[in-house]
């Protein structure tokens, strides 16, 4: 029965991992750019809430109102610094978005300090649910409940709608694009900011459950990648199949191996890179 | 949440001010002629994941230099050398300092640099003092340059599980998290020895790793096992996030939630008062303590910064003024002599009555069980627990592997 509770915990640990790289993987997939500012933006998210909820505001209204000023914020360093940077090997965009991710680590520290704060789950999910000797708090549950609907809005989105055929086909020949008078930079940086806002929400969302602290972002990225990695990098369906996969994972190590459970994750990561180098779902 | 307008205020106004007593960045080469002023290593991560703890214990040993300068009527430098939270800058950093004439060093938070940065200082005879945890600081890596303030892991355990299971002796079932290293084992087997004197049934115990952060599938198999309580044994942001979440799975309303080793105010301030409320918490020190150097302490701070001394600050605060008292004690800075000074002192420091034993140098002081109070309940704003047990409880030197030489 142990086993049965820590897949169930382990799949609600998947969901919020899906959030926290789901954003990674569209800018990936959709802009060919590696993002390593991702984790920087969800410590963000995570702040902006943590900084509206105290000052009074309820935290349904903090928490897209996080992911909107992350999304702006994002869209603007776009603009400014990244998309100079698009036709340059990788490597310029990790030292970039890497010094950018430091920046805004120190900034949060400057402005909330080193210590990290507390964000309470609202009233309304503070409680636990109870099955027999199964408890999983309601807090967890709304989260798992909030990226299946977030998930199938956002494959909507770029699966079913003209805007998504647009910004798809945007990354695949930006060139016929712009010949059919589509502004691809501007597509580039709603793509982003889009990117980023959603990691900006798993920040806000992820806050009842970790605490704010500075260095929270790091870990997140770690998280991130190794997730898009496994599900294959620019594959939406594949983030959601892998953050799956490393939440159930580490939730049954907590069992099996539990000082394992986390090199577990990365151990699959580098099993999947070796026998599947596009990942689980990724596109050639 | 730690008061940002608040930290910074004191910085400037601890930090500051005085013309003896300042905390300086690396960057001074002062004089260290016999008449010079006299300086203080205060070897702290400045820089890293850790630097709010360097900040405050930096602030701490700037206090006490201030305060000591007077008495010893003698300018004070406090160096700060920023260790980055990591052993190998740590010594190379201590090595410079000492080439350049230092000898007296306060600080080392983690133990991992502490435990190399005694070794260089006993090298060049000179004097270490330290508050961080590890047992083998006066364990069986103990030197004549290495002295630890803070209590070790068996009198950590013996002064939390001890009262607990006296004060709850209808609570017979414990379950454990652990960190698997050094730090954590040594808890775990001080843990086990109390629960097999006791009767207690250990019904679990999940380890993790140190860089875990999500608990919920330990905290699923504490549940699953049906304790009575659940005594974290992890500490730091590890602890934070293991209490957090054992509070959002509701475990506060089924069970008794102790966590053994708490880092003191900087914790329960990010924390809150809702989160900690009955839960019980481990301490080396709290501004709350009933003893004239604490109380005298906690009056000054706050008027003078506006702030109240966490464990950071305290921490850095003793070890500093000790390593000063001792330097006048001698009648002199050199390492042998401060060592000799030290050795066997007894005062009056901020928990009571402490003494710094002889053979280990190990400081014997109490350690604290702390219970989280109702935020209705809170007096003030750090106000949020109550002292519920304090005392002392030391392996002796044999026993905890120390073999040194005496001088």
């Amino acid at each position: 029965m142990t086993y049965l509770f820590q897949i169930l915990n382990g799949v609600g640990l998947g969901m919020l991992y899906f959030l926290l790289a789901v954003g990674l993987s569209i800018i990936f997939g959709l802009l060919q750019f590696v993002n390593f500012a991702h984790g920087a933006f969800y410590l963000l998210g995570a702040y902006l809430a943590y900084e509206g909820v105290e000052r009074g505001l309820s935290f349904w209204v903090a928490m897209p109102v996080a992911a909107v000023i992350v999304a702006a914020l994002a869209g603007m360093t776009e603009r400014l610094l990244l998309r100079r940077v698009y036709k340059l090997p990788h490597t310029f965009h990790i030292l970039v978005t890497v010094g950018l991710a430091l920046v805004v680590q120190e900034l949060v520290i400057i402005v909330w300090g080193p210590l990290g704060g507390n964000v309470a789950a609202p009233d309304e999910l503070s409680g636990v649910m109870i099955l027999g000797d199964f408890i999983y708090p309601e807090y967890r549950l709304f989260v798992i409940g909030f990226t299946v609907i977030l998930a199938a809005a956002l494959w909507w989105l770029l699966d079913r709608t003209r805007l998504g055929a647009i910004v798809r086909a945007g990354s695949e020949s930006p060139q016929n694009m712009a010949l059919l008078g589509y502004d691809t930079l501007s597509i580039n940086t709603a793509v982003f900011a889009l990117g980023a806002g959603l990691a900006g929400l798993a920040g806000a969302l992820a806050a009842p459950i970790r605490g704010v602290e500075p260095f929270m972002g790091v870990e997140a990225l770690g998280i991130a990648f190794v997730v898009v990695v496994i599900g294959g990098m620019g594959s939406y369906a594949g983030a959601l199949a892998a953050g799956i996969l490393v939440g159930v994972a580490q939730s049954l190590m907590a069992t099996l191996w539990p000082e394992g459970a986390r090199l577990v994750i990365y151990l699959g990561m580098a099993g999947i890179i070796m026998a599947m180098p596009r990942g689980l779902l990724g596109r050639a | 949440m730690q008061d940002r307008r608040a930290f910074l205020k004191g910085s400037l106004v601890v930090g500051a001010g005085a013309v003896s007593g300042v905390a300086l960045p690396g960057l001074l080469r002062s004089a260290r002629a016999a008449d010079g002023p006299l300086v203080i290593g205060a070897p702290l991560p400045i820089s890293g994941a850790f630097a709010a703890n360097g900040k405050f214990a930096s602030l701490g040993a700037a206090f006490a230099a201030r305060e000591a300068a007077a008495a010893l009527g003698r300018k004070i430098v406090v160096t700060d050398i920023d260790t980055e939270g990591k052993p190998a800058p740590a010594a190379r950093k201590l090595q410079e300092a000492m080439a350049q004439g230092t000898r007296l060093f306060a600080g080392g938070i983690l133990s991992s640099e502490a435990l190399v940065m005694g070794k260089e200082a006993t090298k060049s005879e000179g004097v270490f003092i330290t508050t961080a945890g590890a047992d083998e600081i006066t364990g069986s890596d103990c030197n004549r340059g290495t002295f630890r303030w803070s209590v070790p892991t068996f009198g950590a355990i013996a002064q939390t599980v001890r009262p607990l299971i006296e004060q709850m002796p209808q609570a017979k079932r414990w379950y454990t998290i652990t960190p698997q290293y050094v730090f954590g084992e040594g808890l775990l087997s001080a843990a086990k020895m109390v629960f097999q004197e006791k009767g207690i049934e250990h019904v679990g115990n999940s380890y993790h790793s140190l860089a875990e952060k999500e608990f919920s599938g330990y905290l699923t198999n504490a549940i699953a096992a049906k304790p009575d309580v659940l005594l974290l044994l992890n500490f730091g942001s590890q602890s934070s996030d293991a209490l957090r979440q054992a509070v959002s799975f509701g475990l506060k309303k089924r069970m008794t939630i102790v966590l053994a080793w708490a880092s003191g105010l900087e914790q329960f301030e990010a924390l809150g008062a809702d989160l900690c409320e009955g839960v019980y918490f481990g301490a080396q020190y709290w501004h709350g303590i009933d003893s004239p150097l604490n109380k005298e302490l906690v009056s000054k701070l706050r008027e003078s910064a506006k702030m109240t001394p966490n464990y950071s600050f305290a921490g850095s605060y003793q070890i500093t003024k000790l390593l000063l008292d001792a330097v006048a004690k001698a009648g002199s800075a050199e390492g042998p002599a401060v060592i000799k000074a030290l050795e066997g002192l007894g005062y009056l420091g901020l928990t009571g009555h402490e003494e710094i034993r002889a053979a280990d140098h190990q400081v014997i002081k109490d350690y604290y069980l702390l219970k989280g109070k109702a935020k209705s309940a809170m007096k003030d704003k750090d106000d949020f627990a109550n002292v519920v047990n304090a005392g002392k409880s030391f392996l002796s030197p044999e026993a905890a592997g120390c073999k040194m030489q005496q001088g």
